[in-house]
Formats: structure tokens, C-alpha cells, sequence
């Protein structure tokens, strides 16, 4: 049986940030777009937290890193619902082909 | 407190008390949040109030960036940490400048907003709250270079950025075009956070000093290229983000367009600017991690990409232009394009030892410092038709100068200052650039002399049809009632302008003496950096 190791992890998150960007090219809702957006950020969380195991003893340095993009995930979240529900409020769909006044 | 942090053993050899007093400029503005924060709760909600509050917290911040500006002008200090480029924050002449540059045209937004909000505004609090916030944002994004801290701060200047442009709940189309920013700001942030993952974990260090020594390591060997290459352009697609550059741009038209205009004022100088010296300090970290001036060429691939980029970016936005109706979306296609021009200065890769190493950085200041009042003077003008008739479109200017006199020749005179025509500053912008690039006598300059040229003789065009506009056509529309106060704001821009031209000599040599030693990129801090793993600890210069 094979030894899991840093490769590993690393196809892992690799294949999450392809998720995420399909998920992101492909949906028309803003919400799923921002789905795919925090399927991205995982991935980097997965790649963080996995160089830090593997590079060698003590580091943390990718770790602190992990939990300052949780944060920042959550913020942007946040921002990002209360931004959908203001446009719900406007024009009753959060499609994004729908936001369709402001072109040229 | 302070001094139990200097006993502790971490804090062995750091004053804190002068550390403190090198980021107080930021300090200022987070506390001018707070006192936002706290005001409706002891003297009410108040615009005026609010207003005036924010204000004195720009001028102090302003008063103490100019006390730390003489602090700094020998030499920079990385924040709270006694070994150089170890610590997250970083204070030097050009984070200086820039501030400087950021609360001056801070305070010209404010006063923008005082002529044409304070009147009507029922969310000031919020407002400035965002306006500042977005405002430490950007002072950190020059600030830094550390990956973890370039992330948290162009994260910290989008977010507000995002709330202020659909700050009018009720406007359909604020409401959209916060959605579209919001979407393009949440994906580039994303994808640029796992660009930084990865240089992590190549390089083993979140300074960018070390991940440029593996970089170069990288591009000289060829090990490991292709991965290093994605990583970097994964960065560099946040960092386009915020400036704006081609392919990276679709947000910046329909953001500009649903804003209110102090809004659109707002993100067009200071969002773009902040990332444009962030990107110049890393390409400056880089070429200091090069070994020997002749060995600048392994970096010409980084090169050659950041210059395509800014090639196409101004070409792109002065085509784009062309047909566009709303002055607003004008305006926005033309900052697209000065982005462009920007990103010109920050291709010029030399080397920090050889000379006239900082002709490309001195160049993108005054640049960004001329590019403040052009746009602050066009937007104003904008803002006031929009206050008058209720909406940019580019019939509301026909006839403006006999409609409103003053308020046309400030208008004529930014707009012939944004196509680079002299005697106007824009001139001179323009030329310095140009000179930097000649001087860098590669193939890689005169590309973007002949791309640059061609772009200021395309864009004469579409800004000399308002010109026409204003000054030939007549339709008879009522002349424009303006506040005093907007009049004077513009046309003090366009004395800028006009003096700017006259004292050109001065204020390259200004602009020269804040690009001098630069952190990370000066002869005595490469060493150090270079040797990080084995110097003893050195303290910081007093």
C-alpha cells in the first residue's frame, strides 16, 4: 500500500480549484458562483495546511495563512449575501445574466 | 504595556514606541473609523457632523505621514520585528508618498461628497466608514511584502469598495454593478490567494524576498518553471484586478457607471494606484534579488509580461471609449487606459545597483500624483452635470461653455491634461514615463514608447469630442446651477494642473528624493535579505 504524501494532498486541492473554477464558469446564479469561489479558497486552505506538514517540522507560517482565509472567506461571504439579497430586492433574481442595464 | 513588550523576549531589540509612531498615519485613520463609528451614538447622525469628524481624521493622519516622512527619508523599517523583511508591515519613502498622495485625494473626495451628499445623506456614518476603511486597505497594500499581508489588504480595500458602489439600496443599478464587482473581486481574490499557496509552498517563505531568490533560482534553471510561472500569474491576476488591466477589467465600466460619482472619483485614483506601487515593490524586490546587474535578463520574462499586459490594457481601454455615450463610462475606459500607461513604468525592470535604478518608480509617482487631479477635476465636473440634470450622459455637456463657464474650462483643460497634450501636467506624466522607458534602451522600452505614442494620438479623439461639444455646439439647455464649493474644488484641480506643468523640475526632483531608499530594494537591505538565513539579528536603524 502507498505512503500518502504531500503529492497527494496536493491533487487534491488541485482538483477542488478545478471544481471551483468550472463551478464558477458555469453558473449563472451569483450564488453558485460564490459557491465555487469557496470551493477555490479550500483548495488553497488544503495546500497550505498540507506544505506545512510535509516541508518539515515547526512551520506554521501556512497554517496561520489557513486561518486568516477562513476569515476572510467569511467576510467575504458576508458582504457577498447581503450584496445578493440587495439585488434580489431590486430586480428579483440573483441571475447574473439578468443584470443586464449597465453594458457597453 | 510598552514596556513589558520590550522586556519579552520577541520584542528584544524593537522600539516599540517608535514603531508605533512610523504606522501612525494608519493608526489615525483606524481610529477616525472608530470615532465614525461612535459618533451617532453621542452627537447623532448628522452628515455634516460625520463629515467634519472624518475630516479632522484626515488631516491629522495627513500632519503625522508628513512628520514620519522626515522620520523614513534615510532609510525604511520593517514593522515591530528587529531583522529586516521579516516583519508583515513595512514603512518606507514610498509608502510615505503614497499616503500622502491617498489622503490628500481622500480629502478631495470628501469635499466632493460634502457639495453633493451632505444635504441628503442619511447613511453617513456608513459611508465614511466604508470610505475609510477602504482607505487603511489601500495604505497597506502599499505597505507590505509579505504575501499573507498583500492578501489581507487587497482584500480589506475590496470589501468596502464592493458595499460602496451599491451604497444607494434603492438604485437598481448601483445594486448590479455591486453584484458585477463583487463577483470579478471574489474570483480574482480567490484565484490570487491560491497563486500564493503555492509560491508558498515552493518557496518555503511568505516574504516576497524569498520567494523572488526562488523565483530567479527557478527561472535561471528552468526546475520547476512551469509551476512558478502559473503561481506567479495567479498573483499577478489579483494584483490586474485592482488595477484594472486587461483581461481583468470587465468589472471597472459597470462598476464606475452604477456608483455614485465621489465613489467612482474614489475607485478610479486610489484603487488603481494602491496596486500599481504594490506591483512596482514587488518587481523592485525581484530585480534587488538578482545577483548582478548583467544578470537582469532572467527576469525578462516577468518583464515582457507585465508590458504585453499594459500594452494591450491602454490600447483596449482608448479603443473602448470610442463609443461610448455616458460620461461616466468614459471616464472609466479612459482610467483603464492611464492604468495602462501606468503599468508601463512598473515593466521597467532594473536592477537596484545600476544606474538611474529608480527612473521607472519616480516616474509612476509623479504620474499618480498628476493622475489625482486630472481625474478629481474631470469627475467633478461630471458630478456637478449629474447633480444639475440628472444624469452623465455626453448631451448634458453641449454648450456647457456658455452654460457654465467655469465649470467648462477646468473640464477642457483636464481632459486635454488626460490625452498628454502640453502646457498641462498630463504632459509631463507622460514624458517621464517615456523617458524611462527610452532609457531602459531595450527591445522590450521602445515597444511601449511606440505603443504609448500611438495610444495618446487615438485617445485625442474622444477626449476632444467633449471639447467640441462643450466649446462648438449649442441646443439651447438651461444654464447649470452649481454649488461654489464644487467650482472651487475643480478648478483649483486645473490651477494644479496648469502649475504642475510650470514647476515640472521640482516636482520630479520631489518624486526622486521619496523613491530613494526603498526597502528591500536598496544596496545595504539586499545584503541582509540575501544572507537572511545565517546574519545575526540587527536592529533596526534609529
Amino acid at each position: 500500500m502507498e505512503h500518502i504524501g504531500l503529492t497527494h494532498y496536493l491533487i487534491v486541492a488541485a482538483v477542488l480549484f478545478c471544481c471551483g473554477i468550472f463551478t464558477m464558469a458555469t453558473k449563472r446564479n451569483a450564488i453558485g458562483i460564490l459557491i465555487g469561489v469557496e470551493l477555490v479558497l479550500n483548495s488553497t486552505g488544503i495546500n497550505l495546511v498540507a506544505f506545512d506538514r510535509y516541508m518539515g517540522p515547526g512551520r506554521l507560517d501556512g497554517q496561520i495563512v489557513a486561518i486568516f482565509m477562513i476569515v476572510l472567506a467569511a467576510a467575504e461571504t458576508a458582504l457577498a449575501v447581503g450584496i445578493c439579497i440587495n439585488v434580489y430586492k431590486n430586480i428579483a433574481t440573483v441571475d447574473v445574466d439578468m443584470a443586464s442595464q449597465l453594458r457597453g | 504595556m510598552t514596556i513589558m513588550l520590550a522586556q519579552s523576549d520577541a520584542w528584544a531589540g524593537v522600539d516599540v514606541t517608535r514603531h508605533l509612531f512610523l504606522f501612525s498615519p494608519m493608526l489615525t485613520l483606524i481610529c477616525t473609523m472608530l470615532a465614525v463609528v461612535a459618533c451617532p451614538i453621542i452627537v447623532g447622525r448628522s452628515a455634516k457632523t460625520i463629515g467634519t469628524v472624518a475630516v479632522l481624521g484626515i488631516i491629522a493622519s495627513f500632519i503625522l505621514a508628513l512628520r514620519v516622512a522626515g522620520e523614513v527619508a534615510s532609510g525604511g523599517a520593517s514593522g515591530l520585528s528587529t531583522q529586516p523583511g521579516e516583519g508583515l508591515l513595512l514603512v518606507d519613502n514610498l509608502s510615505i508618498a503614497f499616503q500622502l498622495i491617498l489622503l490628500v485625494f481622500m480629502g478631495g473626495v470628501t469635499w466632493l461628497w460634502w457639495m453633493g451628499s451632505s444635504d441628503s445623506e442619511e447613511n453617513a456614518p456608513e459611508f465614511f466608514i466604508l470610505l475609510i476603511g477602504s482607505a487603511v486597505g489601500m495604505a497597506l497594500m502599499v505597505s507590505t511584502s509579505n504575501l499573507l499581508m498583500i492578501a489581507l489588504a487587497i482584500e480589506t480595500a475590496s470589501l468596502p469598495s464592493y458595499a460602496m458602489v451599491g451604497f444607494d439600496k434603492r438604485d437598481r443599478r448601483g445594486a448590479e454593478a455591486s453584484l458585477k464587482y463583487l463577483i470579478f473581486g471574489a474570483i480574482s481574490a480567490a484565484i490570487m490567494l491560491y497563486g500564493i499557496s503555492l509560491l508558498y509552498g515552493l518557496s518555503g517563505s511568505l516574504s516576497v524576498a524569498g520567494v523572488a531568490h526562488y523565483c530567479i533560482q527557478s527561472l535561471a534553471s528552468g526546475h520547476d518553471l512551469v509551476i512558478t510561472l502559473v503561481a506567479l500569474m495567479c498573483v499577478l491576476a489579483g494584483i490586474g484586478f485592482k488595477v484594472s488591466a486587461v483581461p481583468f477589467h470587465f468589472w471597472c465600466p459597470d462598476a464606475f457607471e452604477g456608483a455614485k460619482v465621489e465613489v467612482t472619483t474614489w475607485l478610479s485614483v486610489a484603487s488603481k494606484a494602491a496596486a500599481l506601487i504594490l506591483l512596482a515593490r514587488l518587481v523592485m524586490v525581484f530585480c534587488a534579488g538578482i545577483a548582478a546587474p548583467e544578470a537582469i535578463g532572467i527576469l525578462s520574462p516577468l518583464a515582457w509580461g507585465i508590458g504585453i499586459m499594459a500594452a494591450i490594457t491602454c490600447t483596449v481601454g482608448n479603443f473602448a471609449a470610442y463609443v461610448q455615450t455616458s460620461a461616466k463610462r468614459l471616464l472609466a475606459y479612459s482610467s483603464i487606459a492611464h492604468a495602462g500607461y501606468m503599468l508601463m513604468a512598473v515593466a521597467i525592470f532594473v536592477h537596484p545597483h545600476s544606474a538611474d535604478s529608480q527612473g521607472g518608480i519616480s516616474a509612476l509617482l509623479t504620474y499618480i500624483a498628476i493622475y489625482m487631479f486630472m481625474n478629481l477635476g474631470a469627475f467633478g465636473v461630471v458630478a456637478m452635470i449629474v447633480w444639475d440634470t440628472g444624469n452623465d450622459n455626453l448631451s448634458s455637456f453641449t454648450g456647457l461653455l456658455r452654460r457654465a463657464p467655469m465649470l467648462a474650462i477646468p473640464m477642457i483643460i483636464c481632459l486635454v491634461s488626460l490625452v498628454g497634450l502640453p502646457p498641462f501636467a498630463g504632459f509631463i506624466g507622460k514624458w517621464w514615463i517615456l523617458i524611462a522607458l527610452g532609457q531602459l534602451g531595450s527591445t522590450l522600452g521602445w515597444f511601449l514608447v511606440i505603443v504609448a505614442v500611438f495610444n495618446t494620438l487615438i485617445s485625442l479623439y474622444y477626449y476632444m469630442r467633449i471639447v467640441v461639444k462643450m466649446a462648438l455646439r449649442e441646443d439651447g439647455q438651461p444654464v447649470v446651477a452649481f454649488p461654489l464649493g464644487g467650482m472651487a474644488l475643480v478648478n483649483f484641480c486645473a490651477v494644479a494642473l496648469l502649475v504642475m506643468f510650470v514647476f515640472a523640475q521640482p516636482l520630479k526632483t520631489t518624486s526622486d528624493r521619496f523613491t530613494r531608499n526603498i526597502f528591500h530594494a536598496t544596496v545595504e537591505e539586499t545584503a541582509v535579505v540575501d544572507a537572511s538565513a545565517t546574519q545575526p539579528i540587527e536592529n533596526v536603524q534609529r
